[in-house]
């Protein structure tokens, strides 16, 4: 195949990289820059530098939770996958519903599997619902612990309030990276994910070092990732600010280490190793999404204040978050089916491989 | 620090490269010693004319001091208000901070007219209700002090502000209740028209330093409900 088509192919795959670069990145550093506390122009030099690195180096561990799910095993049924993953994705968010890249991607993989009429393995499916219902509760579990411990580390040592400024920044910032890196390690299935099984790279070797062609295609998505951070994030980022809630710099900090927290326990290949090693139950290597963990924390954050704090909330807003966490991944399937129909009878192209019985 | 308020301003100093926040700090800290100290020379100032009913040597010196305090403070203010926006610090308590030491500044400001408006008027009539004078001084210099000490507090405490705001709405209470009883003498004694409106008139003056203090206090009780965690 040659390298133009492969292009091509992979070209919805930098489609959805870019919108979840556009996306996501806010959750990492949006916040930060929607309260003045870090210039737009640094969170997205180390939001992109980060992203790269965590999809490079610990992409592996959730691309494989999707390929559990369904194996899209020709790069056309990639294309199509992804494509219907990154419409559905734009088209919810040019009609203002908030979307989520994992669930849309899910949505597109079982609407492949509907449409080659390969078996969607529940059991994998089921853990994937489990997440997108964990994620949230946990994100808010993360966010009251830690807010409270820090309401009392504050209470304790009364920093000065330009301390306490300077230390948040810092924290922000460290904060910011540790979140680019959980998003690059987890979301980087979500958009190179469907190419994995029909990845048209080669393992290169360079003497003693080795390129694989997963981390190659990693490596394409994250910058797709980074060009979505540079050219479209900062909108994005002002209005996470105050969206669901207005937030203190404090309280942002803490909902950008929660969603982080949330996206290294399902992502990271060495916990799983750690805790399989001490003999206790492992967590699923799965892509979570981080919008979930990060409107999780905010409410979490929301409801520690008790009855101001739930008042604060801007409850229709979140409403409409949680109806499009269920119609996400709906409409991704159906747009997934229609669009395999559509490039395998129009365009002739083998949108899936016959499986080989036995 | 000490050298710094021993050695000369600090503001015409360049700011380090690194421990900005702490130079800063260092900043707002000797402001609001200023301050403090402004209301005290201010406080010694009126005693000894309330003393000595007439402008002594002190009464030229506290005057002569006062104007060094605004000065400086003059000086300090500027330079947190250029360093807070030029490094882009505390972007969400930024205008409360300015506004706090901007309020503080007014108050030491007007102290300081006061107290040479009442060198310059000199009115008579005063030993009569000296102790009157020196009860409504003593007053509203404690609702000034109280101020200040939540300003410092917000800084570090935000929760325990409305504790001290609590004190300076006491003093400006008390100080107003004998502004009130010493108008009333005033004008029940056997004075002159004029005299008793240059008493009337620095009676007002002492009494206005508790209420501008009251005021700032109610905007930082506002500013530390906004801080509150």
């Amino acid at each position: 195949m040659s390298l133009i088509v492969t292009l091509i192919f992979l070209s919805s795959g930098l489609f959805l990289g870019w919108s979840m670069g556009a996306n996501d990145a806010s959750n990492a550093f949006g916040t930060a820059v929607a309260t003045r506390m870090i210039r737009f122009s640094t969170a997205a030099f180390l939001c992109s530098v980060f992203v790269i690195i965590g999809a490079v180096t610990s992409g592996a561990g959730a691309a494989e939770g999707l390929g559990q799910l369904g194996a899209i095993n020709a790069l056309p049924g990639a294309f199509t996958a992804a494509l219907a993953a990154a419409v559905t994705v734009a088209w919810m968010s040019k009609v203002g519903l908030p979307a989520s890249t994992s669930q849309a991607v899910v949505g597109s993989i079982i609407g492949w599997n509907l449409f080659s009429g390969s078996p969607t393995d529940l059991a994998t499916l089921r853990r994937i619902v489990a997440t997108w219902a964990i994620s949230p509760v946990l994100g808010a579990i993360f966010a009251m612990v830690l807010y409270k411990l820090l309401l009392e580390w504050i209470r304790l040592r009364q920093p000065h309030l330009l301390v306490l400024d300077r230390n948040t920044r810092t924290g922000l910032l460290l904060a910011g990276i540790f979140g680019s890196y959980a998003i690059g390690a987890n979301g980087i299935g979500n958009v190179m994910g469907f190419f994995v099984e029909a990845s048209p790279f080669r393992d290169v070797a360079v003497g003693r070092f080795s390129v694989s062609s997963v981390e190659q295609l990693f490596l394409i998505g994250a910058i797709a990732v980074a060009v979505g951070v540079y050219t479209y994030s900062r909108r994005v980022m002002m209005t996470v600010g105050d969206g669901l809630l207005a937030l203190s710099p404090l309280a942002a900090f803490v909902v950008v280490v929660s969603h982080s927290l949330v996206l290294f326990l399902f992502s990271s290949t060495a916990l799983e190793s750690l805790l399989a090693g001490l003999g206790l139950p492992t967590i699923p290597l799965l892509p979570v999404s981080g919008s979930q963990a990060v409107i999780g924390s905010v409410l979490g954050i929301g409801l520690l204040q008790g009855l101001k704090g739930v008042r604060q909330i801007r409850w229709r807003v979140l409403g409409g978050i949680a109806s499009g966490w269920v119609t996400t991944p709906l409409i991704a399937a159906v747009i997934g089916f229609v669009l395999l129909f559509v490039v395998q009878n129009v365009f002739g192209q083998e949108v899936y491989l016959p499986h080989q019985p036995g | 620090m000490q050298e710094r308020r021993e050695g000369g301003p600090v503001s015409s100093e360049t700011p380090p490269l690194f421990g900005k926040t702490r130079f800063l700090v260092g900043l707002i800290d000797e402001f609001l010693d200023k301050i403090s100290e402004g209301v005290i020379i201010v406080e010694m100032g009126i005693r000894a004319y309330l003393i000595a009913h007439e402008e002594s040597e002190i009464c030229l010196e506290k005057l002569n001091q006062i104007i060094e305090v605004k000065s400086r403070c003059s000086e300090l203010r500027r330079t947190i208000v250029t360093m807070l926006y030029t490094e882009m610090l505390l972007p969400d308590a930024r205008g409360d901070v300015l506004q706090l030491l901007g309020s503080l500044f007014e108050l030491l400001d007007e102290m300081g007219d006061n107290y040479q408006e009442l060198m310059i008027v000199q009115p008579r009539g005063l030993p009569e209700f000296g102790q009157d004078f020196a009860d409504l001084t003593g007053m509203a210099i404690r609702s000034v002090q109280a101020v200040v000490v939540a300003a410092r507090t917000f800084f570090r405490m935000p929760a325990a502000v409305r504790e001290h705001i609590n004190e300076v709405r006491v003093f400006e209470d008390e100080s107003d209740k004998i502004a009130w009883r010493l108008k009333r003498r005033i004008f029940a004694a056997e004075l002159s028209f004029e005299q008793r409106f240059q008493l009337r008139e620095a009676v007002v003056m002492i009494d206005s330093m508790a209420d501008k203090a009251e005021n700032i206090g109610d905007d930082l009780s506002i500013f530390a409900i906004k801080r509150s965690l």
